[in-house]
């Protein structure tokens, strides 16, 4: 058979479809049908009813003056009446009913001549256009002088909540979750007393959107019969798509922001400036203990100088006890003579060899000698000297030893810090990379996008698909406080922080209770005023069983006093 | 009065153990209600009259989803209330919606006209319903392939392999409630919805 192809054919209205509806004509044709009464299902059912019921009251009335059994029963049938009662005062609360006291998303408010109209910017960039005496009373009389404009949008999951706004959408019995392109309220008011959209008068909205898809719908809620009115498609501006995918691709092209950069230079500034700070400190142990220098003995046929040197100068010297300075080889013009002269002056200083060698320097008028002498010891002074050496070689093997571990300490501490500011730096490009990823995964649905629509009264807008609830892991949750109570609670609040809607469940235990196990999940609740969550991670602790779960809920001690505040605990 | 009572209570008591047994999201409250007034039609058939209002509008929906006649649909839709109060005596509560039922018998309707009148099948397809199917099967070119996959659901896939996508995807129906229309169990129709998937993914 071959098949005829609609591709987004137009909706029916309900409206229309009620229009047609006609049951007189089916139980007309029921009863037409010709069956004798007696062949009727309702004549035998009836007639079986009757028969029950006779026998029943018969049973009933054997054992109707016997003691009654004493069982729990009582108690049960209390508990359930009482929830029953709960349930009943939840199911009548109103329309739209915030479920924290203090906390809602406030009204901008705006004053408008009547007469003049205008074009109001809204904080998030948002504009409502209204045109020439657009207002009316309630008797439908045009109104002038100034008119006040509360206005107000919610664009996520907690915005739906703390407005209490119904995020359920019932088409045709078949119940369905909304996810928000944005949601809107735009009342008006005059000397206090609500107001009507005059007859034929419409405002126009341009709404400041994080979703440009065209899946979405406009709906009005009807707070009347709590329930939500299609009224067709919005149009979408800035449908940036082939813009947004080159946009995308340079994006990924492009290096880190300036900000960015600024954040990774710090880091390796910090990590130089470790590098450095740790060869100070080695430099400092090295420094500290100098290698000892070994001393020489005097050789007999060299001549040698007895000196008194400066100890401060030349320490080096302090060291060993009686030193002298034997006269080098290199010194060819020395001869004994000279051993006979009574210097005016004599002075020394480092020689070509520093730590070997020394320059002396005799003087006698205006006669000068210069000589390379080495510092040597002789007789028991060497015996000591070497003996000192000894000593202080060992000391300084000892230091050396130690210095070399305090060096590798001070290695290793300098390494892992190092190793941390090159991880956190690391991490932090990885995640800005990340963050960027999912922006780019998710940028079809997240770009500003202006969502344009038209209104012919006042009341609560939604630009949204009605979609059902997340599907993935499945069961009935019971959900505890930190003591096991049950919650007495009536709405549950899923977030599916892939979804920008706010997924919500009837009673505890929630029958059927489904969430996508591959996304990010929040799950709260009110009971008397209490917020009670369960954070995502717990979601993977849960699992999914054909019979019951119990979910122990996580009591949220703050007190919130915005909006805002509320956003910043559960992180959306 | 006291007898009476009595005599209500436990009906009551047989109406929450069967409820609790079953698993769909409507409330206990929504099914005891309705299961009181499918037994109080079957008495009197003017009181089918709210179950009549309460699916009327989905009863229509679900056959001009499959017709391209809304007058037809109508006539249909008109048709399955008639047939559902002829057969309310046989009709047994299973836990489930009534609207299941009802749905079942504008299906066996709708493939009867398909059959006696020669009357064209017709397949309604929205873009998001696709999106969401090209979801599913992992295909993220959705430009590529969106005529592709239109074409095959409209003319490949056998009747019982349409009525499967068209309950899950254009319709949103979990497969629970799929089951429950086509007589099966849920994870036959999530089985059987996934090898339909399969089928789609290899033949992109």
């Amino acid at each position: 058979m071959k098949r005829k192809v609609n591709v987004n054919r137009p909706e029916i209205s309900s409206e229309e479809i009620a229009g047609k509806k006609d049951f007189d004509s089916v139980i007309k044709q029921f009863k037409g049908s010709g069956k004798p009464f007696f062949k009727k299902p309702f004549f035998l059912s009836s007639l079986v009813a009757v028969t029950v019921a006779v026998v029943t009251s018969v049973v009933l009335l054997q054992n109707h003056n016997q003691p009654k059994p004493v069982s729990d029963q009582p108690m049960v049938e209390t508990d359930a009446n009482l929830l029953a009662d709960f349930y009943k005062k939840e199911q009548s609360k109103p329309c739209v009913h915030p479920p924290l006291k203090g906390i809602n998303v406030e009204y901008t408010v705006f004053k408008v001549d009547a007469q003049k109209g205008g074009a109001l910017e809204f904080k998030t960039g948002s504009k409502l256009i209204i045109p020439k005496n657009a207002f009316s009373d309630k008797n439908g009389n045009l109104l002038k002088g100034e008119i006040e404009l509360r206005y107000r949008e919610f664009h996520d999951a907690v915005d739906f909540f703390v407005s209490g706004i119904p995020m359920t959408y019932d088409s045709a019995g078949v119940k369905y979750q909304f996810e928000s392109a944005g949601m809107m309220e735009m009342l008006a008011y005059q000397n206090g007393e609500p107001i009507k959209m005059a007859t034929g008068k419409s405002i126009n909205v341009e709404m400041a959107s994080n979703y440009k898809g065209n899946e979405y719908n406009l709906y009005n809620l009807d707070t009347l019969h709590n329930n939500w009115s299609c009224l067709g498609k919005d149009k979408v501006a800035n449908d940036m798509k082939d813009e947004a995918k080159a946009d995308r691709m340079q994006r990924n092209e492009k290096p880190l922001t300036k900000q960015q950069k600024r954040i990774v230079d710090s880091t390796s500034n910090y990590i130089t400036k470790i590098v450095v700070e740790k060869e100070k400190k080695i430099n400092e142990l090295l420094v500290s203990n100098r290698v000892p220098v070994k001393p020489k003995q005097s050789q007999k046929t060299k001549y040698t100088f007895n000196i008194s040197v400066d100890q401060k100068e030349f320490q080096e010297l302090a060291i060993y006890k009686g030193v002298l300075f034997e006269v080098g080889d290199e010194n060819k013009n020395f001869n004994s003579s000279l051993y006979d002269i009574t210097w005016d002056d004599a002075s020394l200083k480092v020689g070509t060899k520093k730590g070997e060698n020394y320059l002396l320097t005799l003087k006698k008028g205006l006669k000068k000698y210069e000589f390379v002498v080495y510092p040597v010891y002789e007789g028991k002074d060497f015996e000591t000297a070497k003996s000192d050496y000894d000593y202080l070689l060992s000391r300084y093997n000892e230091e050396l030893e130690i210095r070399k571990q305090q060096e590798k300490q001070i290695e290793e501490g300098y390494k892992q810090m190092v190793a941390f500011a090159k991880k956190q730096q690391e991490d932090q490009v990885r995640q800005w990379k990340e963050q960027e990823a999912n922006q780019f995964k998710q940028m079809d649905n997240q770009e500003k996008a202006i969502r344009m629509f038209t209104v012919s009264g006042f009341g609560i807008y939604n630009l949204d698909c009605a979609k059902s609830y997340p599907q993935g892991a499945l069961s009935n949750a019971k959900l505890v406080n930190e003591k096991n109570v049950p919650l007495l609670c009536y709405e549950i609040y899923l977030v599916d922080k892939a979804r920008n809607g706010l997924f919500t469940y009837y009673k505890n235990p929630v029958s059927a209770f489904s969430y996508n196990p591959e996304s990010t999940n929040i799950l709260w609740t009110v009971e008397n005023g209490v917020m009670y969550w369960l954070k995502p991670e717990q979601f993977n602790e849960m699992k999914s069983t054909s019979g019951e779960m119990v979910v122990k809920m996580n009591r949220v001690g703050e007190k919130f006093t915005s909006v805002e505040g509320l956003k910043d605990y559960f992180k959306l | 009065m006291y007898l009476f009572s009595k005599f209500e209570l436990y009906i009551k008591i047989a109406v929450n153990i069967m409820i609790e047994s079953s698993k769909y999201h409507q409330t206990e409250t929504e099914l005891s209600k309705e299961y009181g007034r499918i037994e109080a039609a079957k008495k009197n058939p003017e009181l089918f009259k709210p179950i009549y209002d309460k699916y009327f509008e989905a009863i229509f929906r679900f056959s001009y989803r499959r017709l391209d006649d809304k007058e037809q649909a109508m006539d249909i839709t008109q048709q399955v209330f008639l047939i559902a109060l002829n057969n309310l005596s046989k009709y047994e509560y299973r836990g489930v919606p009534f609207s299941s039922w009802l749905f079942r018998i504008a299906s066996n309707e709708l493939n009867d006209v398909f059959r006696k009148e020669k009357e064209k099948r017709t397949v309604n397809i929205d873009t998001v319903s696709v999106h969401d199917i090209m979801d599913e099967i992992q295909e993220t070119r959705i430009e590529l392939y969106h005529d592709k996959i239109v074409t095959i659901i409209a003319e490949q896939l056998e009747e019982d392999e349409l009525q499967l996508i068209e309950m899950r995807f254009f319709e949103k129906r979990s497969f629970k409630q799929i089951g429950e229309i086509l007589d099966i169990t849920e994870n036959n129709a999530k089985v059987k919805t996934y090898r339909i998937l399969d089928k789609l993914r290899k033949v992109i």
